[in-house]
């Protein structure tokens, strides 16, 4: 993974934590090299490279993620687009100004769930999908948290109950320490991210964070992130930072990126999940909701 | 505000509108992933004992420049707990110039991952950032030759999240007119700043002052004994920020006493190599550290068994835990491992081999075990520990010129 991973578990011998370690990484690396987008030899890139082309057969894990990510689209209204990676040719976060809103439009025409076709599985063929022309998908806000999720169930499998996973910031709690207390995690400060703005505590469950100092520029005096909004092609405009906790890390990371998608209607949006979340707004104020600590 | 029209008023994208949004459970849509439904029926301080040492500086001015690349790879073990995994890559170089004087610098950089000594036990942020702590040093030194003598003079830099050093220091050489001789002295100074990432520590800081002086004696053709002693002055900020209650004294000296003899084998063409190091300090820490080493060239080949043993006794004031025994307001207190009473062995073995052209590669590879009751020599009674473990890998590629 691209990102710095650890794991911290409590186990009843050294060979179990090493033979838990082992279960947790070759979990993670197969995720990684499932669904990397730099990969050429990956699921993902087999989808891509087939766009306007024959429908691609998929395995059921892909299939069902697929689904998942088809969920997170109507549930956002659109806003949660796995299709939108194709913006990244137009938004260099390294040259330091915005592209011309021509070369925007010009993308958009390349993005859009509703415009990939799948086929549902069937006692005569496995599930598919097509892309158009010029389309891509990638699992951003969903592979990583999804990677967390089953590298936990690796380390039960393995007799392990306590200990946490956590991928770059998105975590999944395996149980609480062997004594009993939760976890105490820090939410890193989203205008200095080597600092912490708050913690929490968490013995079960997912948490992860979504924020606009993940990858941004500075332009004229305002700030571009990387969340872009798929509809318009430009970057979202709200909160800092959102964290959320949920019983998965998947639904925790959805959740949280989607949140950020609705920019000042974040909150609105977190409200109705019913999900416990620390939303930090665009002046740097701290909302939260029935946060463990 | 053209930049904002440009932001909200284009809503549109390929294929028309998007559709209005739709209350789905996303937990009930996660529940269908392969295997994360069955997910749902369901203190770590780990220390990097400072086991490199610095290299022995070269007695005369270098005949050619040296490149190398290393790469470090340490991971450790506590029964039931957690582990932590450092890589380093490091960069060296050694060139002369001008005759008579060289220049030298590293640079290396550790990524840590894992049970670092975090007061939280991990952190939440955007991807990328978060578990990791990066610790980047380079440093430079510059040295003048003289027909019996060099003098040099040492720049170096440390940065981690938390922590910045600098430190600058000049030693000198001396030899007798026959050689056999050799006088060494040097002062240094450092300067940290400590700003933990809890808040505990800020704006704290730390000085310095070591002195140095020591003498290398050629007894005979086969053998040459060193003697180094150190003194060391500091005050500042010794606690540990990331532990709930840890209150060290603002005043530490060092004293460290370090003897090595090394002597060749004719017969076998090799190298016995014996180091006995005595360390006392004000927090009332004794240890002593053994080392030795056996350097048997083969061929094009040098392989170099090593076997080194440490022993210290507890600080006056560290306490067993659990908190708060022996706690006392006002008082000094820590209960870190590291001030405990302990013993270690560190075994490990060096290959090494040049090939044509300048090139050399090595292998290293140590296995470090600690234990509480090895403490044989300052025994007190520090309870015991789980015992710690370490494996250490490097592999080096260098280039001479």
């Amino acid at each position: 993974m691209a990102s710095p991973a650890e794991v911290r578990i409590d186990a009843a011998s050294e060979g179990a934590a090493q033979h838990a370690f082992g279960a947790i990484q070759r979990e993670v690396e197969r995720i990684e090299t499932k669904y990397s987008r730099y990969r050429p030899d990956s699921v993902l890139s087999d989808i891509n490279r087939n766009a306007g082309g024959d429908p691609v057969a998929l395995d059921e894990e892909t299939a069902a993620l697929l689904d998942y990510a088809a969920a997170c689209w109507s549930q956002s209204g659109g806003l949660f687009d796995i299709t939108s990676g194709v913006l990244r040719s137009v938004w260099d976060f390294k040259r330091n100004r915005p592209p011309r809103p021509e070369e925007v439009d010009a993308v958009l025409a390349r993005i859009g769930w509703q415009r990939v076709r799948r086929g549902a599985r069937s006692s005569a063929s496995p599930a598919s999908i097509a892309l158009e022309a010029g389309m891509e998908i990638d699992f951003g806000g969903i592979g990583k948290e999804y990677a967390a999720d089953r590298a936990m169930a690796a380390a039960v499998d393995a007799g392990i109950r306590h200990g946490f996973v956590n991928l770059g910031g998105d975590i999944r709690v395996i149980g609480p320490q062997a004594d009993g207390r939760p976890w105490r995690i820090g939410i890193v400060h989203p205008r200095d991210p080597e600092r912490t703005i708050a913690h929490l505590e968490l013995g079960e469950g997912g948490l992860a964070t979504s924020g606009d100092y993940e990858r941004f520029f500075e332009f004229e005096g305002r700030r571009y992130c990387h969340l872009l909004n798929p509809r318009t092609g430009w970057p979202v405009d709200g909160p800092q930072s959102v964290s959320v906790v949920a019983p998965l890390c998947t639904v925790a990371g959805s959740c949280a990126t989607i949140a950020m998608l609705h920019g000042d209607g974040a909150d609105a949006y977190l409200r109705e999940q019913g999900f416990a979340y620390l939303l930090i707004d665009r002046d740097g104020k701290i909302l939260q909701e029935s946060l463990p600590r | 505000m053209h930049e904002k029209r440009e932001m909200n008023d284009r809503p549109r994208n390929g294929a028309g509108d998007a559709p209005p949004p739709d209350k789905i459970s996303l937990l009930s849509a996660a529940l269908a992933l392969p295997g994360l439904a069955a997910t749902l029926l369901s203190t770590v301080a780990a220390t990097l004992p400072a086991l490199l040492s610095s290299a022995a500086q070269a007695e005369e001015p270098p005949d050619h420049s040296a490149i190398d690349l290393k790469y470090l790879y340490y991971h450790d073990y506590q029964p039931g707990e957690g582990r932590m995994r450092i890589s380093a890559p490091s960069f060296h170089l050694l060139a002369p110039f001008a005759d008579r004087w060289s220049v030298e610098t590293a640079i290396v950089v550790d990524a840590i991952s894992g049970a670092s000594p975090l007061f939280h036990d991990t952190l939440s942020g955007a991807s990328g950032l978060g578990v990791n702590d990066l610790r980047k040093a380079g440093d430079v030194k510059l040295t003048r030759y003289f027909d019996r003598g060099a003098v040099g003079m040492q720049f170096a830099y440390s940065t981690e999240h938390d922590y910045v050093s600098r430190a600058l220091s000049v030693d000198a050489r001396l030899s007798t007119p026959d050689n056999n001789t050799t006088f060494t002295a040097g002062a240094g100074h450092a300067e940290d700043d400590i700003d933990s990432v809890n808040l505990v520590a800020r704006g704290q800081h730390k000085r310095t002052t070591d002195l140095l002086a020591g003498v290398t004696q050629v007894l005979t053709p086969n053998d040459i004994i060193q003697s180094n002693l150190t003194y060391s002055i500091g005050h500042g900020y010794y606690s540990d920020p990331y532990k709930a209650i840890d209150v060290r004294p603002d005043h530490r000296d060092q004293f460290a006493w370090l003897t090595r003899w090394n002597h060749y084998v004719d017969a076998v063409d090799g190298t016995l190599r014996l180091s006995a190091r005595y360390y006392h300090d004000t927090f009332g820490i004794r240890a002593l550290a053994l080392l030795t080493e056996w350097v048997q060239p083969v061929a094009s080949w040098t392989i170099t068994p090593s076997l080194r043993y440490y022993t210290q006794g507890a600080s006056d004031f560290y306490r067993d835990p659990p908190f708060p025994q022996g706690f006392r307001i006002g008082e000094p207190y820590s209960a870190d491992q590291r001030l405990s009473a302990f013993g270690a062995i560190t075994a490990g073995v060096k290959l090494a081999k040049s090939f044509a052209g300048g090139w050399r590669a090595d292998f290293k590879a140590e296995y470090y075990e600690q234990r509480n009751d090895w403490h044989h020599l300052f025994g007190s009674d520090s309870k015991p520990l789980k015992p710690f473990k370490a494996q250490f890998y490097q592999v080096g590629l260098g280039k001479d010129f």
